[in-house]
């Protein structure tokens, strides 16, 4: 029976503004995405990741090119498959989930979010503790287990202060969180700048590098060499763009991103992931793998066993413990809160706050073990295969159900429980890891088939279960609910205030000061790259770099985080004078409890 | 010119899906370059060999014609550049494993650490003709690891003391068959105060096997070490002030330039008559008594390689010899140039076109067996021989070492690192560092550079204990 519009402003006035389509007037422009994606793909996971090509024994070709296309695949697929329905729909993929699938599946799909997340918060957690482990002295743990009670210690302390974070001061730190990607993609980019003289003189004997054709020489007998380092034949080019793929899978085939892509304006704002893709997935990958293998090569360690910790000393002096220590925890605490978040969705009747602290519990113990870190790019695969044939339940309900005569959202407009959904994506799991395991395709790929075959059965299924019945009432009754929505979210829009552009000169200058910080780091890498030719110059211009680089580092964060807080007391000051104005006591959200969005890979 | 921009209206008729197709069309494109990244291949045919530019090696291209007629069809592509360019060039490709060359010459130190990489092949499997035991044994031996010979030598040579017989004799001075470096300093300062001439030529120019070399072989008579055991740098002892002291009171009496003077431009302009006496290659020899390229060949006198009154003479033992490197396409065609290069009949060739006197000296046994080269090389034949037979590169120092090296320190470290200290030692000559500092950066940089082969020094020691605790 169709509902009333009265019926249906009510319940669109008891929803939390969050879990309703994007209004207009939240959507952003192409350079949003672009700052929002290049600053949330340089995280502590791409010093695993720099490593794990390294390790897998990928060649320079391989890696160059390889990168190139899995990038590009990536970047193609945020764009033809995440976007058009992110912007279709306006919902994160958990409320469109929730809205078409039902609960049972809802609760499936946040137990597995919860397991993922906690899992890589527990690598990030044990990444951020070798940076202290090496300043404390506590040897290099060498063993998928832990060899040294201060390690343990150690371990146990980080996280058990990250997960107290995670539930009394994410806000802070999340707040904080977002002024570190320009920093963290410039310290990614130097640290490979300043040892790639130490990695030349290492083979050839001279710390200069006289064209790009050397510098492919060097690089390719030194760091992407083509073999493991047990001297095996390594991975090719097809593996490499397969990883550079599959570490996002989750995120665009997968669709947790759609969270983050609904607000695009247009649809080719989706081609704008590419600068995430360019600065986290190819120059922090290529760079953080330059600057294991430096390392191992300067210290005589092998580079399985080499910890973040000490890679990142070797490149980037103290500035690399802040590095290390910042991209881990970052990273460690915005997915410690979406686990506890994803927790909580499975069971509905928890706090957050418990619900975080108990799979805090389970992120101690995981974090303890560096088998997890070193086996990062294994696990992405893992969380492709279980999360991305989700993304094809959510494509085929939105995009082939109207091509093959379905309807979209039937399950609710049915009353039943969204089985077919559920069959889909266990038995495109069930595929997905049969191939993982057995290796008959590259496992890296393995989400594709999955992907394919979770989205192809749930409209086989779907058609069985009654997708193909008529619901017109129903269809009309969302319509309504839809039209309602955007007039909610416009009315909404008038009654705040938009953000409010700081442009006072001591925002402009503090702006100036991290940007000239920045500059200034980066420069002086260049100098060490372009300008040493011969040992000495180098030894001693490197020693220079670790200066600037940890005082440089120190002035962006005052100035970037005094610009933030200037910013955010303006935007708090002008809610407060439309509240006033308006006399309404609605709350914007802020300090609130936001929905989870995807994970920064 | 910048490519022209598609108006927004053309980007706006084009049909979605053919946008899309774009990006598509994008990957293709990457995946058609994934397909074209091999490398440049010369081909069988083409005989690749980098050499350094001196004067032996002129002739060895210009006679070369007679192997290609040896070998029709067979082309050789040369690359000479100067010692220092020669060496970057040459480790980087061997060191990467490139493949561009497949034969480069290469000295001692590099076919020691080059060896101990796998980065050479063994000339074990030459062709007929092709006999180490042919060769000098201290160079041969100074060439092989792990019982085989890295790279034949194509000229083998230790140091030497030259000097101007008319000029010392105008000074009022003479030189002793054993000199000291304190007899060197002091007849070349009389020579410049009695006669106007620069008294010295030596090697200012900054690089390892250039500057470098001339001052490690200084600092080892005079007792100087760069390591002790344990590998710390002793580069701040006594020892090495005074070698270093000495060193710069002979770039003093040096002609001008001589901060970019290496051992091309020295035999240059100790040919030209500039300086009174050089220490440096014996090689040099038959070009300062050459009467067609020395003006002064017939005014060169000879003596060994300086020492010290508390210390070891000087004398250093290298060779330029060829190598095949393990990147090379073609190591078959190459073994036989380097049989060919280092043969007796090759001596024969250039004895034949230029002169006994012309023939590359201190490789070849038989050299030193053959009359017509005695004759020819008469003033410097023997003392050239002698000075590489009695080199001690195990023991350069009167104090104990952990490496082997006369003029150098075979350890891979060593090459950024002598380049390091002889821009040091450079910077000192022309003022802008004073000794004091030079030193201090030198000993600063040689601990910092070390270090790799600390750490590997001492992995070998913890493993030799653990096979001893298992025995």
């Amino acid at each position: 029976m169709a509902r009333t519009t009265e019926q249906i402003d009510r319940q669109i006035a008891n929803t939390d503004p969050e879990l309703l389509p994007v209004g207009e007037h939240e959507k952003h422009g192409a350079k949003h995405f672009a700052g929002l994606y290049a600053a949330e793909n340089v995280a502590g996971t791409e010093f695993v990741f720099g490593a794990t090509f390294v390790i897998l024994g990928a060649g320079i070709w391989d890696v160059l090119i390889g990168l190139l296309i899995g990038n590009a695949l990536a970047v193609l697929t945020f764009w033809l498959i995440t976007t058009p329905v992110a912007r279709e729909v306006g919902l994160s993929v958990y409320t469109y989930l929730l809205r078409f699938g039902g609960g049972a599946i809802s609760r499936i799909y946040n137990l597995a979010n919860a397991i993922v997340f906690a899992v890589i918060s527990a690598a990030m957690l044990t990444v951020s503790a070798t940076a202290v482990q090496r300043v404390i002295g506590i040897p290099t743990q060498a063993e998928a287990y832990p060899t040294h009670l201060g390690f343990v210690i150690l371990v146990v302390a980080f996280s058990i202060v990250a997960v107290l974070v995670a539930v009394f001061g994410f806000n802070a730190l999340a707040e904080f969180a977002t002024i570190c990607g320009p920093w963290l993609a410039t310290m990614f980019t130097v640290g490979g700048l300043v040892l790639l003289p130490a990695v030349a003189e290492s083979v050839t004997g001279v710390t200069t590098i006289g064209s790009f054709g050397e510098f492919v020489d060097i690089a390719g007998a030194t760091v992407f060499t083509g073999v493991t380092p047990e001297g095996e034949p390594g991975i090719g080019m097809i593996e490499v763009a397969g990883l550079a793929w599959a570490a996002n899978s989750f995120a665009h085939a997968g669709m947790i991103d759609m969270a983050l892509l609904r607000y695009a304006r247009k649809g080719w704002h989706g081609l704008m992931t590419s600068t995430g893709m360019l600065f986290g997935h190819y120059v922090a990958w290529f760079s953080a793998g330059l600057m294991g293998a430096a390392t191992a090569a300067l210290t005589l360690t092998s580079i399985t066993v080499l910890s973040p910790g000490d890679v990142s000393w070797v490149a980037l002096g103290w500035a690399g413990y802040v590095t290390v220590v910042v991209a881990g925890w970052t990273t460690a605490n915005a997915n410690l809160y979406r686990a506890g978040l994803a927790t909580q969705g499975v069971f509905p009747s928890m706090s957050r706050g418990r619900a975080t602290l108990i799979v805090g519990v389970i992120v101690v113990v995981v974090a303890c073990f560096p088998f997890v870190y070193r086996n990062y790019a294994p696990l992405v695969t893992w969380a492709g295969v279980l999360l991305a044939p989700v993304g094809g339940i959510v494509y085929a309900e939105h995009k082939l159900f109207p091509r093959f005569g379905l309807t979209e959202y039937w399950a609710r407009f049915k009353g039943v429980t969204n089985v077919p959904a559920i069959i889909a994506w266990a038995t495109a799991f069930g595929l997905g890891a049969v191939l993982n395991i057995t290796q008959i395709i590259s496992p890296y790929f393995a989400f594709v088939p999955a992907w394919i075959v979770a989205s192809l059965l749930y409209v086989a299924l779907a058609r069985r279960a009654g997708a193909a019945d008529d619901y017109t009432d129903e269809v009309r009754d969302n319509e309504l609910f839809l039209e309602r929505a955007q007039a909610f979210k416009r009315e909404l829009a008038t009654s705040l205030p938009g953000h409010v552009k700081d442009t006072s000169t001591l925002t402009r200058v503090l702006r100036g000061v991290w940007m000239l910080a920045l500059a200034v780091i980066l420069v002086d890498a260049l100098v060490v790259f372009l300008a040493s030719p011969d040992i000495y110059t180098y030894l001693t211009q490197r020693n220079t770099f670790y200066t600037i680089a940890i005082t440089g580092t120190v002035v962006y964060f005052v100035a970037a985080y005094w610009e933030l807080r200037r910013g955010k007391t303006l935007d708090r000051r002008a809610h407060e004078k439309a509240r006033a104005d308006a006399g309404s006591g609605g709350d914007g959200g802020e300090g609130g409890e936001k929905e989870p969005v995807g994970a920064a890979v | 010119m910048r490519p022209r921009p598609t108006s927004p209206a053309r980007r706006r008729a084009l049909p979605r899906p053919a946008r899309r197709t774009g990006g598509l069309v994008g990957v293709l494109t990457l995946l058609v370059l994934a397909g074209c990244s091999g490398e440049e291949d010369t081909g069988p045919d083409t005989l690749t060999v980098a050499v350094v530019d001196n004067g032996d090696f002129d002739v060895l291209q210009e006679l070369s014609t007679a192997f290609l007629d040896e070998h029709p069809g067979i082309e050789i592509e040369w690359v000479r550049e100067s010692e220092n360019e020669l060496r970057e060039t040459v480790s980087t490709d061997v060191g990467t494993g490139a493949g561009r060359f497949d034969v480069a010459s290469v000295g001692t130190y590099e076919a020691q650490v080059w060896a101990g990489e796998e980065l050479l092949t063994p000339l074990t499997d030459m062709p007929e003709g092709f006999d180490p035991d042919a060769f000098v044994p201290e160079v041969r031996e100074a060439l092989s690891a792990d019982g085989a010979v890295q790279a034949a030598p194509f000229y083998g040579e230790s140091s030497m003391t030259m000097y101007r017989t008319d000029l010392l004799e105008e000074a009022g001075v003479e030189l002793p068959d054993e000199p000291t470096w304190d007899d060197v300093v002091s007849a070349a300062t009389a020579v410049e105060e009695q006669t106007g001439t620069a008294g010295a030529c030596i090697r200012g120019k900054a690089g390892w096997g250039e500057n470098g070399a001339v001052l490690t072989s200084m600092a080892h008579s005079y007792g100087a070490r760069w390591f002790d055991e344990d590998w710390r740098a002793q580069l701040d002892s006594e020892q090495w002030r005074s070698a270093a002291e000495t060193y710069l009171a002979l770039a003093a009496l040096a002609p001008d330039g001589v901060a970019e003077a290496g051992y091309a431009e020295n035999l240059a302009l100790f040919q030209e008559g500039e300086c009174a006496i050089w220490v440096d290659a014996t090689s040099a020899a038959g070009f300062v008594t050459d009467p067609d390229a020395s003006s002064v060949a017939e005014d060169v006198g000879f003596a060994r390689a300086p020492g010290t009154d508390e210390g070891r003479p000087s004398n250093w033992l290298w060779s330029w010899a060829l190598a095949i490197p393990a990147s090379s396409d073609n190591p078959e065609l190459a073994r036989e140039f380097v049989t060919w290069a280092t043969s007796s009949e090759y001596a024969a060739l250039v004895a034949q076109d230029r002169g006994w006197a012309a023939v590359p000296p201190g490789s070849r046994v038989d050299l030193y067996d053959n009359p017509d080269y005695l004759e020819a090389a008469e003033p410097y034949a023997e003392l050239t021989l002698e000075a590489i037979r009695s080199s001690d590169i195990a023991e350069p120092s009167t104090q104990p070492v952990p490496y082997v090296g006369m003029q150098y320190v075979d350890v891979p470290a060593f090459q950024s690192l002598g380049n390091a200290v002889g821009q040091q030692l450079t910077q000192a000559i022309t003022g802008d560092l004073d000794l004091e500092e030079a030193l201090e950066r030198s000993q600063w940089v040689a601990d910092q550079t070390i270090e790799q082969t600390r750490l590997l020094a001492d992995q070998e020691d913890a493993a030799a204990d653990s096979e001893s605790t298992e025995d």
